[in-house]
């Protein structure tokens, strides 16, 4: 037994000043104080036995005395915090990582994995020994202390108690370079991963030098068919109709059966069972769907009527892109086909101008200018239908007669969905592109179709006017008309039905806010920075979220979910390979046993101040 | 208001104190005059002041005979026996007097132990049985005493004097030691008129209770025992070392109060209850217990239901 508090001599002469001052105590305790009775004739009478057993009295009294003198030597040994020599070593510093990913909210143990991580965690700090320290921290897709390395108890089970499950999965690799950083340079490092092994370990654990990882195993099962896969997109010809992409996934080993259930904007859009063999992944498309939808969720269950292991990936959530107008300006002494074109399109907003009555500056997403070009370059997209020499931003070549699309870019999105190779011209020019133009179209005498960009500014340029072929009398023409708006409005080329849990969100915001407002799934409302457009949010939670800004327009939505089939295998594993070595399990670490011995000293000297108490009471030691 | 009844309309009830006091209060008073009227419906057809004493006198009922001296009335000469016996013999009458009542309070200092509750019982007792004494048109006096007679009011007659009797009560204080041998001496050597002696004590005398109790019986007094009693001596609250000291006498001794010492205790004042019931049965003394704990009217009734205080 060694003393690590107070030394031995320190310890003799407080215990001598101590005892002596217990005995004086105890000796001016035993003066009693006066009591008057009415008639002491009858207390004579009754004490007249007592003579007999005062030696007896005075034998409990030393009981007293002796209980009393016990107590303090223990306290006194207690103050040198004495230890067994075994154990004598220096105390261990410990980073402990409790996954809070979204595997951990599954409810193989009850309440939760992660109610099971709590408790272990608690089991180690309570086996703490003095120099010991501990640092507790959650893994998910962040790393996040939420103690200090600290030695008290109170502080880490306090921090252990906050730790909540989040919708992200484990960043292993971010987890261990943190606990490496704060281990660095300490003598007696480790690791301890409370985890349910789902967990990416490739590459983790190249900074970690020759500090051990332990680990704790949580879970037992893991049965679980999870949605995999979600997302939607409108049709790009029929903007109102969209289709909804979906993929279930069993990580189970046995078949299952589950019923499926689309909802838009919280009605029941569709309900589908499906049946699942093991470790299948399935995708299903939901096509052509109609109705004004924004919000659509996706939910499964098991058809049997009973729950799988986790229910955070059992919803899914999506959101259309919100379909807007799209501002196109006409510049055209009259064209009919142009005006038949743009009419197939409800979303346009379309405004129509004489040359002569054209003023560039408007806020259009486009503008066509029919057989005219400004002298000024537009500050929108342009479209410019054979256009003279002079303002064309793209130089006219030799007149071409009696030609067509010989060649043309079918990858090109201003062709999508088109014919072109028979398409009749009767006359116009071939252009004369720069070297960062695209040749959309050519035919062998030349490029007849040209987008680039100019100062900026995307802009598209036929040398030929399309009522001078056949192409105004084709499906192409307004498809060609409408591919061009689509790809300056570029609504589909940006969107994201919704955004992935565990990553930085990039959320288009108004740029004229500094900071904009999150309100997360739960109703909590995140201020967040605006940087160029972009509002940038770690998302953690799946479901749908709200952005407001400082202005009067509404708050636009969008959506957040897991969707990962690695998290969503959540069958626990027992054995944690990291850089190629097997973490061990907890060792060194009497789990729940204090290594402090004066811990328990402090308990025996309650247990006998409740004994002295109730011999006191009783009459056993006075 | 009590003063207009008074003057307007003569009642049986006890006439208003000038100041109400906290021992006989309104209530009291009024409890009171129910005991009297309770009173004279358990002795009814009794005459006022038939208390027959045992003096020879001048009565009309015959007693006894007792040889002729000269110098005797020839009236009472029975000359019956004179002509059958030959021998002159004197007629005695038992004469009739009213005899007194006389309330001994013990004022010594083990009667306000405590909380004092002891003497306050004692003294409602001796206000209530006076008063019904005085409805009886008996004679009634009251006695303080310790070790000495400490106070008194002297033989009075008549429901009017019960107020003087209830300032004296209140003024009497309890302190000193207790020797009712020597002040119970003293009140017989005061009082010639024999007569009913209310004893209301404790009886915590070191000297021995008998002997008060005989000093009444040898004298020809007719002893009446009411034993004040409070259970909270028997087992007073009380734990731990403690050094115990008699109020009244100041004998020390040193003991540890432990529940089992305390159960010795109670029974200890059983046996000396015991003793002392023991001892006035076979002195033929109507013994009374009461306890503090009992409203004192309803131990006056017992008193009636006992006898011996009103005959």
């Amino acid at each position: 037994m060694s003393f690590f508090g107070f030394p031995p001599s320190v310890l003799l002469g407080v215990g001598g000043a101590a005892f002596a001052a217990t005995i004086g105590l105890y000796i001016l305790k035993l003066r009693r104080r006066p009591v008057a009775v009415p008639f002491s004739p009858i207390w004579q009478r009754v004490l007249k036995d007592k003579d007999a057993s005062q030696l007896y009295s005075r034998l409990k009294n030393l009981l007293s005395l002796l209980l009393q003198l016990a107590l303090l030597t223990l306290l006194v040994l207690a103050l040198g915090d004495p230890r067994p020599t075994a154990l004598a070593k220096k105390g261990e510093t410990t980073v402990v990582l409790v996954d809070t990913s979204a595997s951990m909210q599954a409810s193989d143990v009850l309440p939760s994995r992660l109610a099971q991580a709590k408790a272990k965690v608690h089991e180690l700090v309570g086996g703490l020994g003095g120099s010991d320290r501990m640092l507790v921290a959650k893994m998910d897709a962040s790393t996040v202390p939420v103690t200090t390395m600290t030695g008290e108890a109170t502080e880490l089970n306090e921090g252990v108690d906050r730790l909540v499950a989040t919708d992200t999965r484990v960043d292993l690799r971010r987890a261990l370079a943190f606990s490496a950083d704060v281990l660095h340079g300490v003598e007696n490092p480790q690791i301890v991963v409370v985890s349910d092994g789902a967990l990416d370990t490739d590459g983790a654990g190249k900074d970690l030098g020759n500090v051990p990882v332990r680990f704790i195993p949580i879970g037992k099962r893991g049965r679980n068919v999870a949605i995999t896969g979600f997302s939607v997109r409108r049709y790009p010809l029929d903007a109102s109709r969209y289709e909804v992409m979906l993929e279930v996934t069993n990580t189970d080993a046995a078949p299952e059966n589950i019923e499926l259930t689309l909802l838009g904007d919280g009605n029941v859009v569709d309900v589908s069972r499906l049946s699942l063999k093991p470790k299948e992944r399935l995708p299903r498309f939901y096509t052509d769907l109609g109705g004004a939808s924004q919000k659509l969720e996706a939910r499964i269950r098991l058809a049997d009527g009973t729950k799988d292991d986790l229910g955070a990936d059992d919803r899914a959530y999506a959101l259309m892109p919100e379909r807007r107008r799209a501002r196109v300006q006409v510049v055209t002494r009259g064209n009919t086909y142009l005006d038949a074109a743009l009419l197939l399109d409800e979303y346009l907003d379309v405004t129509t101008v004489a040359p002569a009555a054209y003023n560039s500056g408007g806020a259009f997403d486009l503008t066509i200018f029919d057989g005219v070009a400004p002298q000024a370059p537009e500050h929108g997209g342009a479209l410019y239908l054979n256009p003279p020499e002079s303002g064309s931003p793209v130089k006219l070549g030799r007149a071409l007669s009696d030609f067509g699309f010989d060649s043309w870019d079918k990858h090109s999105p201003l062709l999508r969905f088109m014919a072109v190779d028979n398409v009749q011209i009767a006359h116009g020019h071939a252009l004369v592109p720069d070297k960062d133009d695209h040749v959309v179209g050519a035919s062998e005498q030349g490029p007849i179709v040209v987008s680039g960009r100019r100062d900026g500014h995307p802009y598209v340029v036929t040398g030929f006017d399309p009522r001078d072929s056949d192409l105004v009398l084709r499906v192409a023409w307004p498809l060609f008309v409408l591919n061009v708006i689509h790809s300056f409005v570029e609504e589909d080329a940006t969107y994201l039905s919704s955004f992935r849990t565990g990553e930085v969100w990039q959320i288009p915001a108004p740029s004229d806010d500094a900071t904009v407002w999150i309100k997360d799934p739960a109703g909590m409302r995140h201020e967040v920075a605006v940087k160029e457009g972009r509002a940038t949010f770690f998302g953690e939670h799946a479901g749908f979220y709200e952005l407001e800004g400082s202005g009067k327009a509404a708050a636009t939505l969008f959506a957040a979910n897991l969707v990962d089939p690695d998290e969503s295998q959540i069958e626990p594993v027992k054995d944690l390979q990291i850089g190629g070595e097997r973490a061990t399990a907890v060792a060194g670490f009497h789990i729940g046993i204090r290594r402090d011995v004066w811990v328990y000293l402090v308990e025996a000297v309650l247990l006998l101040s409740v004994f002295e108490w109730l011999g006191y009471h009783r009459r056993i030691t006075v | 208001m009590l003063d207009f009844f008074r003057k307007s309309r003569p009642s049986t009830a006890p006439r208003a104190p000038r100041t109400t006091t906290a021992l006989f209060d309104d209530d009291f008073q009024k409890k009171l005059e129910t005991l009297a009227i309770v009173s004279r419906r358990v002795f009814a057809g009794r005459m006022r002041a038939e208390r027959r004493s045992k003096k020879k006198g001048s009565g009309v009922e015959f007693a006894d005979h007792r040889d002729y001296v000269a110098g005797d009335d020839f009236r009472f000469v029975d000359w019956n026996v004179y002509q059958r016996f030959g021998r002159l013999l004197v007629r005695l009458y038992e004469e009739e007097e009213d005899l007194g009542i006389y309330f001994i309070v013990d004022c010594s200092a083990s009667m306000g132990f405590g909380s004092g509750r002891k003497f306050d019982q004692a003294r409602r007792l001796a206000a209530a049985l006076a008063y019904v004494g005085l409805a009886n048109l008996d004679r009634v006096a009251v006695i303080g005493v310790n070790d000495e007679v400490v106070a008194q009011v002297p033989s009075t007659r008549g429901k009017a004097r019960i107020f003087t009797l209830f300032q004296f009560l209140e003024k009497l204080e309890a302190n000193g030691t207790t020797n009712l041998g020597d002040a119970l001496g003293t009140v017989v050597a005061q009082h010639k008129r024999r007569g009913l002696a209310v004893l209301l004590s404790d009886l915590y005398d070191p000297a021995g209770f008998e002997r008060g109790i005989n000093v009444l019986r040898y004298n020809k007094f007719e002893p009446y025992v009411v034993h004040v009693v409070d259970p909270a001596d028997a087992r007073p609250d009380l734990r731990g070392d403690v050094h115990v000291y008699d109020c009244e006498t100041g004998d020390e001794r040193e003991v540890t109060v432990t529940d089992s010492l305390l159960d010795r205790m109670e029974a200890a004042s059983r046996d000396y209850l015991g003793d002392v019931e023991r001892f006035c049965a076979k002195s033929q003394v109507p013994y009374f217990p009461a306890e503090v704990d009992v409203p004192f009217d309803e131990l006056v009734l017992r008193v009636f239901r006992r006898g011996g205080f009103l005959r």
